[in-house]
């Protein structure tokens, strides 16, 4: 017969494994974001060597947005209907419909998220890459975790533990180890533009940093996944009926025109069709990422992008990267670790709000 | 219409001290007219999330064979910042006036 200290025991142990349990999926879901986010990187890519796109001049920055503007609002609608798939496969849908009609409360911080996320931060890059360059938005970019950290610190108190900031500067000194030293020849001071982009690469990095902790606010009392198709519902509502409406009522650029072109030609909806398939399940681990690990730790583990980003063009291009490419894997992993060996107990508690139980 | 399912999750543990997950999972599978192991499992994840959140405590756990495996129960109750999440997110009210 069972002693009562080995039921104890093995309770002890099931709680453990239950904690590290937790840690493990919360880092897989977040390994899984920056996975897919550097997949979508190929048919992302891919999209601006297809007509209508490839026909746009790299200099011509307005027109350019304006097609950003275009791809991305189809780009959402296909994922909307990729999460439909998820969630339908799940059984979440009526969790979808009864999450998003409580919008005064709790989905506007979805549809907040998607701002930040969507126009904030898209635009931002696209300002970053014209008026600086491609290696000056990505590294901006991979500060976003710090921005994620500190508002979701202040604004909810979650635990950002000693070892967790650790793992994150070393996640980022990475990257930077990966990109940084393409800025040399990129970097111009004499360019009158180039402050244009340097607010374009905070912009996109407060972006990316804000939507985690503003997802955060409605995750907090709602489904993860029924969640992520309401901000995807809210980015197909800013773009379909106000940003292109009004760029089509306000400029010349050929809003229309780019739809039909785009929706025509069977290669740029092959393309935007990849690109969303990695972009709907990106997200929807990211968002699940923060439930269990927390946004600080979810958008520094998302930083891996950068390093799954290069391996994805790698082999589909065959062109290797450059050997510095390794010191930031190096990097990368090593941040990874410091992160990850975190004890589970810590990691399963992440807000620093005490106990607080009002009853006992 | 009725509540999310982490809602009436929250809204049930407003309404009592504290709850067994068996019994939330039972009044939830019920309220939605669902069965099975997967919504079971289900609403175990959604506690979770709500615990590692600090919306929820765990005041004490036990471990019980669940279809012939050995699993772990907990015993939850609100925090007051899951109560504090509740009156911002509007599931509060709703519990005090229904």
């Amino acid at each position: 017969m069972a002693t009562a200290e080995t039921v104890d025991g093995l309770r002890t142990e099931a709680l453990k494994a239950h904690y590290a349990r937790l840690q493990r999926w919360g880092f897989a879901w977040a390994l899984w974001t920056a996975v897919l986010w550097g997949a979508w990187y190929v048919p992302g890519t891919a999209l601006w060597y297809e007509k209508p796109y490839v026909d746009i001049a790299a200099d011509d920055m307005g027109l350019r947005l304006a097609a950003t503007a275009v791809m991305t609002w189809i780009h959402a609608i296909m994922i909307f209907g990729f999460l439909l798939l998820w969630n339908g496969a799940l059984g979440k849908i009526p969790d979808y419909g009864r999450t998003i009609v409580r919008f005064r409360r709790i989905s506007k911080w979805y549809a907040l998220a998607s701002l930040c996320g969507g126009p904030l931060a898209i635009f931002g890059s696209y300002m970053a890459m014209g008026f600086v360059g491609p290696v000056f938005a990505a590294v901006t970019s991979l500060f976003y975790p710090v921005i994620g950290a500190v508002v979701a610190r202040l604004w909810f108190k979650e635990k950002i533990t000693g070892r967790a900031a650790l793992g994150m500067a070393i996640i980022i000194m990475g990257g930077i180890a990966i990109y940084g030293p393409g800025l040399f020849g990129e970097l111009d001071i004499s360019s009158n533009h180039a402050w244009l982009g340097y607010v374009g690469g905070i912009m996109s990095a407060i972006g990316w940093g804000l939507e985690g902790a503003v997802a955060a606010r409605a995750i907090d009392v709602s489904d993860p996944d029924a969640g992520i198709q309401c901000r995807f519902t809210f980015e197909i509502f800013f773009w379909g009926l106000l940003i292109l409406p009004f760029l089509a009522a306000f400029t010349d650029y050929p809003i229309g025109t780019l739809i039909v072109d785009t929706m025509t030609h069977g290669k740029a909806v092959l393309w935007i069709l990849l690109a969303a398939a990695c972009h709907a399940y990106c997200y929807t681990s990211f968002y699940k990422s923060f439930t269990l690990i927390g946004v600080g730790r979810g958008e520094a583990i998302g930083n891996l992008y950068a390093i799954f980003a290069l391996i994805f063009i790698a082999a589909f291009t065959l062109q290797l990267p450059e050997w510095y490419f390794l010191i930031g894997l190096v990097l990368t992993v090593l941040g990874s670790f410091v992160m990850f060996s975190e004890p589970a107990e810590s990691v399963a508690q992440l807000r620093d709000i005490g106990t607080g139980v009002s009853t006992p | 219409m009725k509540l999310h399912q982490k809602g009436f999750l929250l809204v049930e543990l407003s309404r009592s001290a504290s709850l067994w997950d068996e019994e939330l999972i039972a009044r939830t599978l019920r309220e939605y007219g669902l069965s099975g192991e997967y919504w079971e499992n289900s609403v175990r994840i959604a506690l979770d999330e709500l615990a590692a959140g600090g919306l929820v405590a765990r005041l004490q756990s036990d471990l019980k064979t669940i279809r012939g495996k050995p699993m772990l129960t907990f015993h939850y109750a609100l925090t007051d910042f899951g109560k504090t999440r509740m009156r911002d997110t509007g599931l509060l009210t709703e519990a005090r006036t229904s």
